[in-house]
Parts: structure tokens; sequence; C-alpha cells
């Protein structure tokens, strides 16, 4: 019952999150310079008549609130996001739809590996508070946390790209290239460095979070009586330190995923990566702000959803927040 | 200094010297804080007289040097592809770089500190709204709806006019930063005054019967000032961050470039593959410096309130 009641709760706050960006999102079109009527009203050809008509259409004669609210809010569910500017009136829809695919594997992939380093370089860090390796690896989880990520990907092309010429500087595949399965290994090396590059980046907060985590379940009782138990140090880590250290983690993870992806969108714009990155880039440029408000509503869905999953996760993970005995 | 000295001499500061004086004394003895001080100090330094360190902001017209030269003894950190000094443009960036990212923080602990009070002081229905929206906030890509907005601001105020010689270009900057990012200090600054309310002081303050707003300024607001330097630091290295992405993509001012804006030119010239290491190295660095030592002095100024809280219970 009080799972169930935890749950709808979770759910809730989704929904009104999402209702929430989709109110900003609609504020955010009627202060838009060149709205469609205004962008009418400056051509001295366009006729009253021809103007009201237009207006009636895209149903600007309506008051804004609540009947324009609606209307949008109507579009848009039913996955209207209107027209870009730029790619000749294309829907937002078909032009973001195409890019998602190489942006989603490189963010999924740098996220994967940056858990799975950072987990590793937290653990091993938290459990030698202290010693010299502890003091290497948080100076070097600070550096990488201190780096923006656009840098982090310029510096790894001037190093392996360009000077060692490993790897190819830019794009997801050589021009004219193979297919099959030489054409997915052309792939891999294009989309190598931007995945360390997003892995890189991310791998300092992960690994400064789970050391303190770590360094803090050290002290606790429970640690104390597995010592005293007499189990071996590999055994403590694993069964008693590292399920509880986990945690946070998890909640970390979702949480950061929208300041992930504002870094991943960087990431792209250096490597040339055609992903929904260079997209934003193109789309600011020429102010085609419908495609913009698209990406935006995109990626702020995905992250709640994210967030979502991360709550139903943690909730396996910790019976305390399902039976609402901690909070 | 041996390591029982210092010890000594910090509880010696613990029990003579009250509130910020305290921290900032104690700041000066931990090493990992002087040396990121120190770095703060220089960068401020760049920032507050570049003229006198490496005279005016080179422009296209005023570049002498040739274009993409490596370090030399002339040029210490090379040129860029318009040939201008890279020290001279790191050094004028600061400037830039710093006074947004101040600025953007001082809008984002207004915002952040003072939804927080509200929302802890008064409770109920106001503080589960607000904290609705701080959440919100919180979980969004706010960086992309900063993209969006800065541009539409920019076009509502247009961007020909300079504020106290900084250009609304850059403003809009600050206020979109502003905007954007307040939600985890509101968060802070509530469970503080959570926990203040209850104090008998605040009780006593009620009884008395100052008004809300009064307590605020004058009962709750001193008390968690030094939480929000703490965090205030913090958001500065978190506005520094997001000001280079955006001056990185190209919202920033040509005029006025920041550290983002001429690693915005290095990507435009692609640097990178033209192995122009040097290009990127300057401002590069810079950013990192002023990132980290603030996440230093931020997370030591933590560990200290923290150490405070238990030595006084």
């Amino acid at each position: 019952m009080r799972a169930r009641r935890w749950l709808l709760g979770r759910l809730g706050g989704a929904i009104a999150t999402i209702l929430m960006v989709l109110l900003l999102n609609f504020v955010l079109f009627r202060l838009m310079p060149g709205s469609p009527d205004r962008a009418l009203a400056r051509n001295p050809r366009v006729s009253a008549e021809a103007m009201q008509a237009a207006r009636v259409r895209w149903g600007l004669d309506k008051p804004i609130f609540p009947d324009q609210l609606i209307a949008y809010v109507g579009a848009t569910i039913k996955g209207d996001f209107g027209y870009s500017v730029k790619y000749g009136g294309r829907e937002v829809t078909s032009v973001i739809g195409e890019k998602i695919g190489p942006t989603l594997l490189i963010v999924g992939l740098g996220e994967l590996i940056a858990l799975a380093a950072g987990i590793a370089l937290g653990t091993w860090t938290g459990w030698r508070r202290g010693r010299f390796g502890d003091r290497v690896g948080t100076l070097g989880a600070l550096i990488l946390y201190s780096m923006p990520y656009f840098w982090l990907g310029m510096l790894l092309i001037t190093l392996f790209a360009t000077t060692l010429g490993w790897l190819p500087t830019s794009g997801i595949s050589t021009p004219g290239g193979p297919g099959g399965i030489e054409g997915a290994i052309d792939l891999l090396r294009h989309a190598a460095l931007p995945i360390a590059t997003i892995a890189l980046g991310l791998i300092g907060q992960y690994a400064i979070l789970l050391r303190s985590s770590v360094a803090e379940s050290l002290r606790e009782g429970y640690v104390l009586t597995a010592r005293a138990k007499g189990l071996r140090d590999e055994r403590i880590l694993r069964g008693h330190i590292l399920p509880n250290a986990l945690l946070p983690t998890v909640t970390l993870a979702a949480l950061n995923a929208g300041f992930v992806i504002g870094g991943a969108l960087t990431v792209e714009i250096v490597f040339s990566w055609p992903g929904l990155g260079l997209l934003t880039q193109e789309a600011l440029q020429s102010r085609d702000y419908p495609v913009l408000q698209g990406i935006f509503l995109l990626l702020s869905v995905s992250v709640v959803m994210a967030n979502l999953l991360a709550d139903l996760l943690y909730s396996r993970l910790d019976p305390r927040v399902r039976h609402g005995a901690a909070r | 200094m041996s390591a029982s000295a210092s010890v000594n001499l910090s509880t010696r500061i613990r029990r003579r010297v009250s509130g910020g004086n305290r921290i900032m004394l104690l700041l000066l003895h931990r090493w990992d804080a002087r040396i990121a001080l120190m770095i703060l100090s220089l960068l401020t330094l760049s920032g507050v007289a570049p003229e006198i360190l490496v005279g005016p902001l080179q422009t296209a017209t005023t570049a002498t040097a040739a274009a993409l030269l490596p370090p030399s003894g002339t040029h210490l950190f090379g040129t860029d592809d318009l040939g201008r000094d890279l020290l001279n443009l790191t050094v004028h960036g600061a400037r830039i770089s710093l006074v947004v990212g101040a600025l953007s923080a001082a809008i984002t602990l207004v915002i952040g500190g003072g939804i927080g009070m509200i929302a802890g002081y008064r409770g109920g229905r106001t503080d589960a709204l607000l904290m609705r929206v701080a959440d919100t906030f919180l979980i969004l890509p706010t960086f992309v709806l900063a993209l969006i907005l800065a541009p539409i601001l920019r076009e509502l105020i247009g961007d020909q006019t300079e504020i106290f010689g900084i250009r609304t270009t850059l403003l809009t900057i600050v206020a979109v930063i502003g905007f954007t990012s307040w939600s985890s200090t509101a968060r802070i600054v509530r469970s503080q005054t959570l926990s203040l309310r209850e104090r008998t002081f605040v009780e006593r303050a009620r009884l008395v019967g100052l008004s809300p707003m009064r307590i605020i300024a004058r009962h709750i607001f001193p008390n968690i000032r030094t939480v929000l330097v703490a965090n205030g630091i913090v958001v500065i290295a978190g506005s520094i961050l997001t000001e280079s992405t955006l001056s990185f993509i190209g919202l920033g001012d040509p005029f006025q470039p920041s550290w983002g804006t001429i690693l915005g030119n290095a990507q435009s010239a692609a640097a990178p593959s033209l192995g122009a290491w040097w290009f990127i190295t300057a401002p590069g660095c810079a950013i990192l410096l002023t990132v980290a030592a603030c996440t230093i002095v931020g997370n030591a100024i933590d560990e200290l309130l923290d150490r405070d809280v238990r030595v006084r219970r």
C-alpha cells in the first residue's frame, strides 16, 4: 500500500515536471522575436485579410490563456512540434529524429564507461583514504571534473588524431568508406574519441562521490562487525560497503543526465559528430527556434524518464525507501 | 611549521576569532586552500588590471604578429589565427570570464537564497510549490534552456548598448545563467532555514511581533551567510564553466572575448586538427585552474563549517 502510494507520488512528480516544461516552452514561444504573425507583419505585401486568416489558422486570434496554451499542449502531445526554419519547413520531429541515434551511441557508451571506471576509481581511493594513491586519484578526479568537455575533446584531438595520427579527427565515417564489418570498425574508430571525452569528463564526479560514500561506510558499525567476524577485505568491500555506497551514485547518475547531455552537445561540435549537439549549434546559428525547442523538450522528457527509472531502481536496491522508513 | 604548532594555532584561532573571519583564517592553514587562494588572487589580479600587465586588448586590426605562431620568447603562449598574442587574450579573457562568472553567481545566490529562505521559513504549501519548481530546474537540461533563452533575450533587449562597461550580450548570459542555476542553492538554503526556524531566538523574534520579512532579514540571513559564501564559491565555478560553454558555442561577445570565446575561435580555426596546441592551452588551463581552485576553496569551507558545528555540540 505504502509502496504504491510512493510510486504514484513519483509518477505524479514526473508528470508535473513535464507539464512545467511544456508551460516553459509555451511561454518561450510567445516571447520569441519573429513569432509567426510578427514575421508576416514585417512583409508589406501581406494584406490585412491574409494576416487575419493566418492568425485564425494558427489560433493566434484566441486569447493566450487558456485557448492557445491548450492548443499548444494538444499539438505537442500529438507529436506536432512545428516546422524547422532552416530545413525548408520540414517537420521538427523528423529533423530531430534522425540525429538521436548518433547522440545516443556516444552518450550511452560514454556514460557506461564513466560509471564503471568512476566506481572503480572512487572505491579504490575511498578504501585507501589519506594514502598516496588516494591523493593522486582525488587530484586526478578534481582535474577531470574542472575541465569543460569541449576543451578535453580538443586536447584529445590534438594528441591522438593530429599528433599521433591514431584516430580520425572528426565526422562519423570516412566519406565513401566501406560498408559491412569494415564500416562498423570505421564507425567505432570515429566514435572512440567522442566517447572517451564524455567518459573522462564524467569519471571525476562519480569517483569523488563514491570516494566519500565508501569512506563514510567504512566508519559504520556493520563494517566493524564484518571485520570482527574475520571477513577478508575483499568480502567486506563487495558484500557490505559497496551495496550501501553505490546508492547515491544511482541518484547522481540520473540527476546528472541533464548536465551530461549539455556537455555532450559541445563534444559533438568539437568532433563534428552529426547528432543533436551539432544540430543544436546549426539551429542556434540560423535562429531555428522550433528545432531548439523540440530538442529541449525531447531532452527534458528523456531526463525526467531517467530520473523516474532511477527512483524505481533505488527502491529496488533500498527497501527502506519503498516502505517509507527513510526519506 | 610543524604539524603540532599548526594545530595549536588553529585551536587558538577557533577560540578567539568569531564567524566568517575565523573560517577565513582557518582556511589559510590548509595547504590546498592556500594554493587555490593564491591561484584565484593571481587570476583576479589579471582580471582587474589586464592593461597594465599585457597592454590593451589586441584585435584583428591591432595584431602585429604572424598567424598561428607557436610559443616563443616574444609570444610566450603563441599567437592565434589572426596573429593576436594569446597571453594578451587570455589575461584580458580573465576579466570577462571572472566578471560574468561572479555576476551570474551573484544572481544565482540572490534567487536561490531568496527562494530557499522563503520556502524554508513559510513552509506548507509555499514550500511545496517552490521546491517542486526547484526540483524541476535541478533535473532539467538547464544548459539547453540557457541556449534557447540567451538569443531570445538578446533579440528582445537588443545588443548594442553597454551597462557599466559590460556589453548587453554578456549581460544576457549573466541573466540566463542566474535564471537556470539557482535550484541547488535554494535547496541548501531551505534546509538551513528549516532548522533555524525552530531555534529559540527566531521564536522569540516571532513572539515580539517581528514580521516574517524582518525575521528573515535580521535573524535568518545572518546565520546562513557563511553557508551562502561556501556555496557561492562553488556556484562561481559552475557559472564560469557554463559561461565558457555558452561562449564556445558562439553566444559570447567577439568584442569582449572570454576564455570560452577564445576556445570557440580555436574551434572555428580548426586548431586541434592543425596541431596548434598552444591556441587551446592557455585559455583552457585558465578555466581548469579557476574551476579547480574554486572547488577546493568551497569544499574546504564546507569541511570547516561541518567541523565547527561538531565542535560546538
